[in-house]
């Protein structure tokens, strides 16, 4: 008996049972949906990541204190990085562009009787260029203003616009602190970059911020939150992380381990990547659990099926089925059963990472390797539950089966 | 695998050899012991038998006396614990089991009392059943599965389910489809046995038709009236035959003694 003709059999016997079929393949619909979305879901994030770290600025940086590998509990450490290292940075490395020192605070905002508190960022006008975030209206901080230690404020677009509705903001006294600050400026508008809101921060001159708002330093100098800074090109992105890191261990007379670490974007997206990456194998993971648990639903109901059809496989055998013959026989019933659930659990999983990339920020992925996998898989585990009843089919004695009415 | 295609594709049982009398089956001291030690129970004790091509032949005997055991043995769906079984000159006890699945689809047809057919296919389809483990192309199938059903008296509730036909026409169906791989030997388990008088009538005739135009038929039955529609009786007693040429007007003396 060839293959087509057995296809033909189990389909009749599928279509014969079509509730009992629909809900069999169930198990195995939802198994593969959830692997798709899941999957889907997964590669999103990571995309979503790291389009959020692309968008920190090319060939940038991260210069922060403390070491990210030896995280000391015992004592809490003065910060170790100060605006002085960020000078000796700028001028003692060749291969970088800008250095954008920070110092980041959150604090209570008022504009006559409106307030809030938002994050103030303390830097210098190449924070603007590291970071490519320019201004839409007025002006940045410029080195004068860090000079100076002069009270102006460049206000991001949603804060202005939380303080000011329509009102043109520049030219305004406002009050952080309760330190009076005039507005020079409205950045343009950059959104939220890894949970941090640069449309609803202020932008204040780093010596300003330390000395007015902080209004504590170290013996040292002024404590910085971190250092962002621009290489010159990415070619000599590697470089520039090599030679601040031994500049900064000149500085801080390190002989053991570093009290900081200069991170690049490459870096920081390696670990995202793994973040991501053991999310998606942990939702994968899930998800083919349950692919497994529709496996062992096909291979229930393929049980009862060879015991209710006993009589059926007896008449078979003796008008001249082979053992072969039955054996194909329900195995391809199991794995009919399977693939097409994989198939429609497919199109369910792919219709429901639309509807996602549709309605969220995650633009989930449709995978074509999930799909061709998890049909793979779907039939695979066809095959591999369908063998226990369809053996057990095949070794039927026909004398007994005939005779189990 | 193919030295038991001798027989012709046209006619029933049709053989080149029609002059000399062909043996079908023979028994030859076959023995079917069923489990062992102080539960063994001898189905068939000693039993030789043989069936001349042509016959039209009844088994009778009480019930638990070994008649079905003997048919299972004879329809090859069974092997005997001891003995040589040689159908239509092969001895069985040398196949494995899937020569003796490909016996069963060309050599025998087997009509039981619960007729056995798939309630979800129609007559048409469960007559072709047969052909399909046969490799035959779906076109032969339903031109001779039709042949079939006409011959029975059915052509035309080819397409009926067996829900929606009497039990003496699920009876002729399966009849059918028994004879459609044009088989050297007929076997049928009481097939009159979930019957009334009148359907048995029609079953007994074709039976009567089919075994006139060459087939080889051997029945078990337990009604007397079957059995003397029948040209001889085999009479089974404590898994032994004890009479094996009975003529039908013997019944009546044998079943009371
Ligand atoms: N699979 C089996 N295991 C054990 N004993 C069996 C088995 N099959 C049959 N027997 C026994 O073998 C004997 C013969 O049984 P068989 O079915 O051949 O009788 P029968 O003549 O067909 O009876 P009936 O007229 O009731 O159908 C009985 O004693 C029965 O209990
Ligand atoms: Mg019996």
């Amino acid at each position: 008996m060839d293959i087509l003709e057995s296809v033909k059999m189990a389909s009749k016997t599928l279509l014969a049972n079509k509730l009992r079929s629909t809900l069999t393949m169930l198990g195995i619909i939802i198994g593969n949906a959830s692997v798709i979305a899941m999957v889907g879901i997964g590669e999103g994030a990571q995309r979503f990541v790291s389009g959020q770290f692309e968008s920190l600025g090319t060939n940038v940086l991260f210069i922060v204190p403390g070491n990210r590998d030896a995280q000391r509990t015992t004592v809490d450490l003065p910060r170790t990085l100060v605006l002085e290292d960020a000078e000796a940075i700028a001028t003692q490395v060749p291969t970088v562009a800008a250095v954008a020192p920070q110092l980041h605070s959150r604090e209570l905002v008022t504009y006559r009787n409106r307030n809030t508190y938002s994050l103030m960022v303390g830097t210098n006008p190449d924070f603007s260029i590291v970071r490519s975030f320019d201004t839409e209206r007025g002006r940045f901080i410029t080195d004068l203003d860090v000079k100076r230690n002069n009270q102006v404020v460049t206000l991001g677009v949603d804060l202005a616009e939380r303080l000011f509705g329509n009102q043109d903001p520049i030219g305004q006294q406002i009050r952080i602190r309760n330190v009076s600050f005039l507005v020079i400026g409205v950045m343009e508008a950059k959104g939220s970059v890894l949970g941090t809101n640069y449309d609803d921060s202020a932008y204040i001159p780093i010596t300003t911020m330390a000395s007015r708002i902080i209004g504590k330093n170290s013996p040292y100098g002024v404590n910085l939150t971190f250092i962002s800074v621009s290489a010159q090109n990415e070619a000599s992105v590697d470089a520039a992380q090599f030679q601040i890191t031994n500049l900064l261990r000149l500085r801080h007379k390190i002989t053991r381990e570093d009290d900081f670490s200069v991170e690049s974007q490459k870096d920081v997206l390696e670990i995202a990547g793994t973040v991501t990456g053991a999310l998606t194998i942990m939702l994968a993971a899930i998800a083919g659990i349950s692919l497994l648990v529709g496996g062992i639903g096909v291979m229930n109901i393929m049980l009862v099926s060879v015991t209710e059809r006993t009589q059926e496989i007896g008449l078979r055998k003796a008008i001249g089925a082979t053992q072969d013959d039955v054996l194909i026989q329900f195995l391809i019933e199991a794995v009919i059963l399977s693939a097409a659930g994989g198939l429609l659990g497919t199109a369910l999983g792919v219709g429901g990472v639309l509807l996602i990339g549709a309605f969220t920020p995650f633009q989930a992925g449709v995978s074509p390797i999930a799909i061709a996998l998890a049909v793979g898989v779907s039939g695979g585990i066809g095959i591999i539950f369908g063998v226990v009843p369809a053996r057990r089919a095949a070794q039927l004695d026909p004398i007994v089966a005939l005779r189990s009415a | 695998m193919e030295h038991y295609s001798s027989h012709s594709p046209i006619g029933i049982a049709q053989r080149d050899d029609d002059a000399v009398a062909t043996t079908i089956v023979r028994l030859e001291n076959v023995f079917k012991i069923y489990g062992a030690g102080e539960t063994e129970v001898q189905a068939l004790a000693d039993v030789s038998l043989t069936v001349e091509q042509g016959e039209y032949c009844a088994i009778m005997g009480a019930s638990g006396s070994g008649k079905s055991t003997a048919m299972n043995i004879i329809g090859c769906l069974d092997r005997p614990t001891k003995g040589h079984y040689y159908l239509d000159g092969v001895d069985v006890a040398n196949l494995n089991d899937t020569e003796l699945a490909h016996i069963r689809n060309r050599k025998i047809g087997f009509v039981f009392q619960q007729f056995h057919l798939l309630p979800q296919s129609t007559a048409l389809e469960n007559v072709m059943l047969p052909m399909v483990y046969a490799g035959i192309s779906t076109s032969e199938r339903r031109d001779r599965a039709t042949e079939a059903l006409q011959r029975v008296g059915l052509g035309n509730r080819l397409n009926n389910q067996p829900n929606q036909l009497s039990g003496g026409q699920q009876q002729r169906v399966a009849i059918a489809r028994a004879i459609v791989n044009q088989p050297v030997l007929l076997l049928a388990d009481e097939p009159t046995g979930a019957l009334d008088s009148k359907t048995t009538q029609e079953v007994l005739e074709i039976f009567g038709e089919l075994n006139a135009s060459g087939i080889t038929i051997v029945m078990v039955t337990h009604e007397p009236d079957v059995a003397r529609k029948t040209q001889r009786i085999v009479w089974f007693k404590d898994g032994q035959v004890i009479h094996s040429h009975l003529t039908p007007s013997d019944i009546n003396r044998v079943a009371t003694s």
